[in-house]
């Protein structure tokens, strides 16, 4: 059987974290190929879609780590993403998460499950910091970046062109 | 240790075909900087690139097949990505096939891989029929579909309305 082996599995309250697979696809292409997408660099068509989710397996197998799809605990489908992130020509090293739907908004499952990715990223990979990059208009990521303690780092530099906030999270010692 | 696991390494004369690794991201990144991965979508940046190479990563786990990389015998370093490929908007699978420099060229290693990835479909994922896509102005590729038997099939959809479809012979008799 052809598989993503050795990949870590993180348990939340409400939550479970695994690498992404085939379960996910229809949703995250749901996602991507919508206005919701809008704020992190979408939408896109299908057939991008389809890239990017590949982009999401394949970067587990470049980097040792990458996003995990966001399982309700006891349930198979993603609803979302959240984790350690490092595409080839980022200046640096991003926690990351986005939602799926607007119906598992509000009830801060990204945060638990961002607040799980980021301890993941430095109890476990060893990461010294990490940032947040999101849209100036992504008002409920910019909230979320703010709940999880992170703070704007203007001086930081930021992936392509278009504006880009960076959000610099607490350095793993103040989270201990 | 995180890893794709399970998947298939063929074996021809000369060469070792498994699946694309970390460890080819040096030369795949290198092939994308040169005029030589035109036929490939190239030239690429960085930042594109790898995402290419990470979709080729994923393929494997979202289809279960993939490209292979190519390998000499003896030697660790991938000189091409060759083998099944089906991005979720192609009409249909495709054996596709590169050798990223042109010191590999002219060898017949095109051939001897492309040939071990027709007999993988074919016997081993029991395909019944396999294109390949081709920009008309790639001659050497358009002449190593002919000389794996291949044969043009105008009717065929095609990813892009430029592309040439050449349909390989299956062996097992079924087409």
């Amino acid at each position: 059987m052809i598989a993503l082996t050795g990949t870590p599995v993180l348990h939340t309250a409400r939550l479970t974290l695994r690498v992404p697979d085939l379960r996910d696809w229809e949703a995250f292409a749901a996602f991507l190929t919508s206005d919701r997408a809008a704020l992190v660099g979408g939408p896109v068509t299908r057939e991008r879609a389809w890239r990017s989710f590949g982009h999401l397996v394949g970067h587990w197998v470049l980097r040792g780590y990458g996003m995990f799809a966001v399982a309700l605990s006891g349930t198979e489908a993603g609803i979302g993403m959240a984790g350690p992130w490092f595409p080839e020509s980022w200046p640096e090293q991003e926690i990351g998460w986005s939602m799926w739907s607007a119906e598992t908004e509000g009830k801060g499952y990204a945060f638990e499950a961002a607040e799980a990715a980021r301890t993941y990223a430095f109890a476990a990979l060893g990461w010294p910091t990490a940032v947040s990059y999101i849209d100036p208009a992504n008002t409920r990521s910019i909230a979320l970046a703010r709940r999880l303690g992170a703070v704007q780092d203007p001086a930081a530099a930021h992936p392509g062109d278009a504006p880009c906030l960076v959000f610099r999270h607490p350095r793993p010692e103040a989270l201990a | 240790m995180i890893a794709l696991t399970g998947t298939p390494v063929l074996e021809t004369e000369r060469l070792v075909l498994r699946a694309p690794g970390p460890a080819d991201w040096p030369q795949w990144l290198a092939y994308f900087g040169t005029e030589r991965s035109r036929y490939s979508g190239g030239p690429l940046a960085a930042d594109r690139a790898w995402r290419a190479f990470c979709h080729h990563l994923g393929h494997w786990v979202m289809r279960g097949y993939g490209s292979f990389a190519v390998t000499l015998k003896g030697g660790a370093d991938a000189i091409g990505l060759v083998g099944p490929y089906h991005p979720i908007d192609w009409p249909e699978p495709e054996i596709g096939w590169a050798l990223w420099n042109p010191m590999h060229q002219g060898k017949g290693l095109a051939f001897e891989a492309a040939t071990a990835s027709l007999d993988f479909v074919f016997r081993t994922l029991r395909w019944r029929t396999v294109v390949s896509y081709i920009d008309p102005t790639n001659l050497r590729s358009v002449a190593l579909a002919r000389r794996l038997g291949a044969m043009p099939d105008p009717v065929a959809p095609r990813p892009h309305p430029d592309d040439l479809v050449f349909r390989h012979r299956n062996p097992l008799g079924a087409a």
